[in-house]
């Protein structure tokens, strides 16, 4: 059972600014599908609960060249799945979204919500993190975060008490340019990540990759662009990438797998990743 | 007239329209006046004696109305071996067992209830592994053992942790090792699993102050509830009633008795109002039923020429906690411990034994899908070890008809064709002929088959039996002992019903809900036993409606019963059918021409009792356990992606004996989800616990089950109709057979692809993975 808890839905931004400032222990969701897991274990057991679902702003998704995408925070993973330009011109997002849990929880489960429960092994991350998103924060003194420096920790963000996420905004690539998910379970079916990898090829010279599952935060690999940014055989510059990933991640042992498969499957998806985007057989 | 031919045919099953609209009403879903909300509070520690239990403040919460605990009801509960407590009773035996139980006004209040129990623990010694569990010096789990009630032909070791060990000795293994040219020696496991049914144990007990008891609750087998509640309550029979409304999934899990004296004890302090137990999905993995771990050592002696001579067999079965269910699966598994052969000298030790891990129970299969892993992994192993053909190896020693089981039963003419099972599907498979084991983009692909076999594993004596009504406008009701859990029995016996009485389908009703008061006794819905035996139960209690409908039909026709035919809602003279009266006039009492009323109401009542079974003798298991054999083989073609450990299952076949296919669609719909379900324990399905005995994947996040994209990419069901005389039609059961031998089958075919073996379930992709490492791509 959900331990109980007072229940507020404002509808716009200052409203829910206000109520995350002045109410006594008070928590913002959206679809809720981390957070009522949390409080059913009692693991958390918030006295005030500001559901942001009634906010019509957040539930908006926005694009035009120049602005990029703007994804407010209460939208939903099917709706991503739904959005032609998303699967356009975003594809690695949308990729992730369609890997993300399953149809059911998708139709409840928000982009705010997936980087603000901040798992190491959150979908939508790699992703944001490869097309460079930022992140607009609402609070009582609105500001914006970039991707790279809102994840801190494990389940822990940049986000300050009494803020929230409102939107994230993600600049449009240039043409011609291409992204994939790969994710990696346990299983063929719906499983949560062992490891993610997001890959962000705008041009032979500009390759991003981006892992969850594999470090303390969803993590970029930075060596991997400066490897592609040089000159180079693109075969020999896969192989670099390779290592540079295995190098720079540090996977935990759980139930769900060894720091040892994850560690070595973090590289064959990044191989097999590049391999794909590249067009290198 | 129409044919009225049903049997065989492919009839959708009686309940789905129910189901599929959500109209069915299950256990959960019942709601009484005053009904009360059960939870617990269960331990922490994996063994741990109680020292000190405060529930004062819990007692204070208004809404609260009663807390219980252990101490207050010392009664111990079982079928096979009473040695289970409702709460733990002086001392916790595994982590989540129920320490206390509130019964409060809401599911809230109660769980509030709960957190405000205070409980001092004093950890004791705990044992994990049921190898250790069996070493001198070990901790005991259980220091009553000798006290406990147990079934005749169940043999507990007092001041040990061995709760049952079954001996079986056939022939003189010694004599047949020394003949062997090759001896094969192995060791497999498999961890504990959990059932899963989709609806998780709820029950309704409800202790009226009169005395009398009314349960409603989630089992297979109300009349095992009735019975079990009645012995450790010492309440008589006649003071309860259980009723069991729509079933979400058995799977074995409900068999016996669970949580339902629980509930009847809660009812009782809480001055009689009813209440409800519903357990949640973390519940199902942590405190309910799980199926036991098992541990296989297995000796094989085989001539150059491929005959076994003899085999050497240790089954350990880790029950957990409590082995009400664990000690009968030891012995079923240990009399037909060999598989499918004729083994001429056998020597088994198959032990349940008690350690401090949740308890098991039976899940379809009831050890077979354990033992199987096993046998069938072992008959690849030897058959590479003398360099045969591991199908040839199978086929030249299959138990057919008039070979001699492990228990020294020699098979009937009509025991079914295991030969037979095994050929269809290596044609499937292409077995023998030339294939391509790497594909184009490095993959490996592979086959690989199992045989198995199952009987009922039951005591020799249960018993079924079914009543048939006629109404008044000539429809007819069937009222079975048996529940449907999603099998299909119901559909497949109203066609029977249909058939028999030469009526329309549509005329039959299967009565929904099982009552103790007023259904026929059935002694359980488990072992793959309701087709055979409530089946020929069904099929006299149609012949018993038929004897009275024509004796009516006799009085009013003035022919005698013998020449009067039944068909299409008719009693005739089978040579003048104009002389006829409807089967509506004649349903409450036939009336003659001057308006007399004859005969009465009619109905129809048939039981069949197990025939010829026999208990074993305890020193040598030589005796008749086995009711039928139902024989079967299945074979799995898979790709390896050497570099990540991932498994395509591209195909299973699973060819069955099933005497006759009374519904084929039901049919496949059984051999569906059994493989599913094997497949799932084979690939993904295991409790992983850390040091203390704390389950870490006690949820559907990390305790994988199959979704839709694990599934084969093609199921093939074969089946095979050598009909059994005493069956219903020639009908086997076939429950729990599509799940057997899918797990050696699906490992055959790994080693087959990619040259690996694995002795230990599951094979995950990491397993696999690792296991491929090193191994040259």
């Amino acid at each position: 059972m959900i331990p109980k808890f007072d229940y507020h839905a404002p509808t716009t931004i200052d409203e829910a600014v206000e109520l995350l400032n002045t109410l006594e222990d008070a928590r913002v969701f959206a679809g809720g599908t981390d957070l009522f897991v949390l409080m059913r274990d009692r693991l958390v057991r918030p006295k005030n609960l500001i559901d942001l679902k009634q906010i019509s702003e957040l539930q908006q998704i926005s694009f035009d060249e120049r602005n990029g995408l703007r994804i407010g925070a209460a939208v939903t993973f099917a709706e991503i799945l739904r959005s032609e330009v998303v699967k356009d011109r975003f594809r690695v997002l949308w990729d992730a979204a369609s890997v993300l849990a399953d149809p059911v929880l998708r139709n409840r489960a928000t982009i705010g919500g997936n980087i603000c429960n901040a798992s190491p092994a959150a979908d939508s991350a790699p992703a944001l993190l490869v097309l460079d998103a930022v992140v607009e924060v609402a609070g009582e003194r609105p500001r914006e975060i970039p991707i790279g420096e809102f994840f801190t920790g494990v389940k822990r963000t940049a986000l300050k008490p009494g803020e929230f996420v409102r939107a994230v905004r993600i600049p449009t690539p240039p043409p011609g340019s291409k992204g994939r998910y790969y994710k990696w379970g346990r299983t063929r079916g719906e499983d949560l990540a062992i490891v993610g990898v997001a890959i962000q090829v705008n041009g032979e010279k500009d390759v991003r990759v981006a892992l969850s599952s594999v470090y303390k935060t969803p993590i970029r690999i930075g060596a991997v662009e400066k490897i592609f940014k040089e000159g180079g055989p693109v075969e020999e510059k896969i192989k670099r990438a390779v290592e540079a990933v295995r190098s720079n991640i540090s996977p935990i042992t759980d139930v769900r797998g060894s720091k040892e498969y994850r560690v070595h499957m973090a590289g064959v998806l990044t191989e097999r990743g590049l391999r794909e985007l590249l067009e290198v057989k | 007239m129409p044919e009225y031919s049903y049997v065989g045919k492919e009839v959708p099953r009686l309940d789905a329209v129910e189901k599929v609209t959500g109209a069915a009403l299950y256990t959960a879903d019942l709601k009484f006046q005053g009904l009360l909300y059960a939870r617990l509070l269960k331990s922490p520690y994996a063994h741990a004696k109680i020292v000190r239990i405060d529930t004062s403040k819990a007692e204070r919460l208004p809404g609260v109305h009663a807390v219980l605990t252990g101490e207050e009801i010392p009664y111990r509960f079982g079928i096979y071996m009473s040695d289970k407590y409702m709460l733990a009773y002086k001392k916790t035996r595994y982590v989540g067992e129920p320490v206390v139980a509130v019964a409060a006004e809401s599911e809230e209040l109660a769980e509030e209830a709960a957190e405000l129990i205070e409980v001092e623990y004093e950890e004791l010694p705990a044992v994990f592994d049921p190898r250790e569990a069996l070493k001198e010096g070990a901790p005991l789990v259980h220091e009553g053992l000798d006290e406990y009630l147990h079934a005749p032909f169940i043999f507990p070791k007092a001041g040990t942790n061995i709760a049952n060990h079954f001996k079986l000795r056939k022939g003189d293994v010694e004599k047949g090792f020394k003949e062997a040219d090759v001896i094969v020696e192995n060791e497999f496991t498999q961890p504990m699993v959990q059932n899963v049914q989709m609806e998780p144990h709820v029950s309704i007990g409800q202790w009226h102050p009169n005395g009398r008891i009314d349960v409603w609750t989630s089992a297979q087998s109300p009349f095992a509830v009735r019975y079990l509640l009645s012995v450790g309550l010492g309440v008589p029979l006649h003071r309860i009633t259980v009723r069991v409304p729509f079933l979400g999934g058995g799977f074995g899990g409900k068999a016996g008795l669970h949580w339902e004296p629980l509930v009847v004890l809660l009812s009782r302090k809480a001055g009689g109002r009813p209440v409800k137990l519903l357990m949640t999905r973390e519940e199902e993995f942590n405190t309910a039923a799980v199926r036991q771990g098992m541990y296989a050592r297995i000796k094989t002696g085989v001539k150059r020429d491929g005959r076994i001579t003899a085999e050497e067999i240790l089954y350990i079965w880790d029950s957990g906690a409590y082995a009400d269910y664990a000690v009968n699966i030891a012995r079923a598994a240990g009399y037909s411990c060999t598989g499918p052969y004729d083994v001429p000298n056998v020597k088994c030790d198959s032990l349940t034994v008690y350690t401090n891990h949740p308890y098991g129970t039976a899940y379809r299969g009831f050890g077979h899908v354990e033992f199987h892993w096993a046998t069938e992994r072992q008959m690849d192993l030897v058959a590479r070890e003398i360099g045969m053909d591991p199908l040839e190896f199978r086929l030249k020693n299959a138990a057919l008809p008039g070979k001699v089981t492990p228990t020294g039963e020699v098979l009937a003419d009509d025991c079914g064709r295991v030969d037979q099972c095994l050929k269809a599907v290596a044609e499937e498979l292409g077995w023998g002929k030339p294939r391509e084991k790497r594909t184009e983009n490095g993959k490996l692909q592979g086959i690989g088959i199992a045989a198995l076999w199952k009987a009922p594993a039951m005591p020799s004596y249960t018993s079924s039996s079914a009543i048939v009504k006629l109404n008044e406008d000539g429809t007819v009701l069937l009222s079975l002992g048996l529940t449907e859990m999603g099998q299909g029995t119901e559909t497949a016996f109203a066609q029977m019903v249909a058939q028999e009485l030469k009526i329309p389908l549509e005329k039959v009703n299967v009565v929904r809900e099982r009552n103790t008061d007023t259904a026929p006794y059935s002694w359980q819905t488990v072992a793959s036993r309701g087709t055979f035996m409530d089946g020929n139960a069904v099929l006299r209690a149609v012949d018993d409606l038929k004897r009275k409908i024509k004796e009516t039909a006799s009085d009013l026709l003035g022919y005698p019963p013998e020449s009067i035919a039944i068909a299409d809602g008719y009693a005739f003279v089978a040579r003048e059918p104009d002389k006829r009266v409807s089967l509506a006039q004649i349903a409450t009492c036939g009336v003659l021409p001057d308006g007399r009323g004859v005969r009465g109401p009619l109905l129809g009542y048939g039981y069949y009792t197990a025939e010829g079974l026999t208990f074993l003798d305890p020193e040598t298991g030589q005796g008749r356990p086995a009711l039928m054999w139902t024989f079967g083989a299945q074979g799995a073609e898979v790709e390896v992606d050497p570099e990540t450990g991932d498994l395509r299952i591209l195909k299973v076949a699973t060819a069955l004996d099933l005497g006759k296919a009374l519904n084929p669609l039901l049919v496949k719909g059984q051999i569906y989800g059994g493989v599913v379900q094997g497949l799932g324990t084979t690939v993904m399905e295991e409790f992983i616990f850390d040091e203390k005995g704390r389950l870490l994947n006690n949820n559907l996040t990390d305790y994988k089950i199959f979704r839709t994209q694990d599934i084969p990419d093609k199921f093939v069901p074969i089946l095979i109709e050598n009909p059994q005389r005493n069956a219903p039609y020639g009908a086997r059961g076939i429950g729990e057979h599509p799940t057997i031998g899918i797990a050696a089958a699906v490992a055959n075919a790994i080693y087959d692809a990619t040259g690996v073996d694995f002795f230990d379930l599951p094979i995950t992709r990491e397993r696999l993975w690792k296991g491929l490492k090193g191994v040259k791509k």
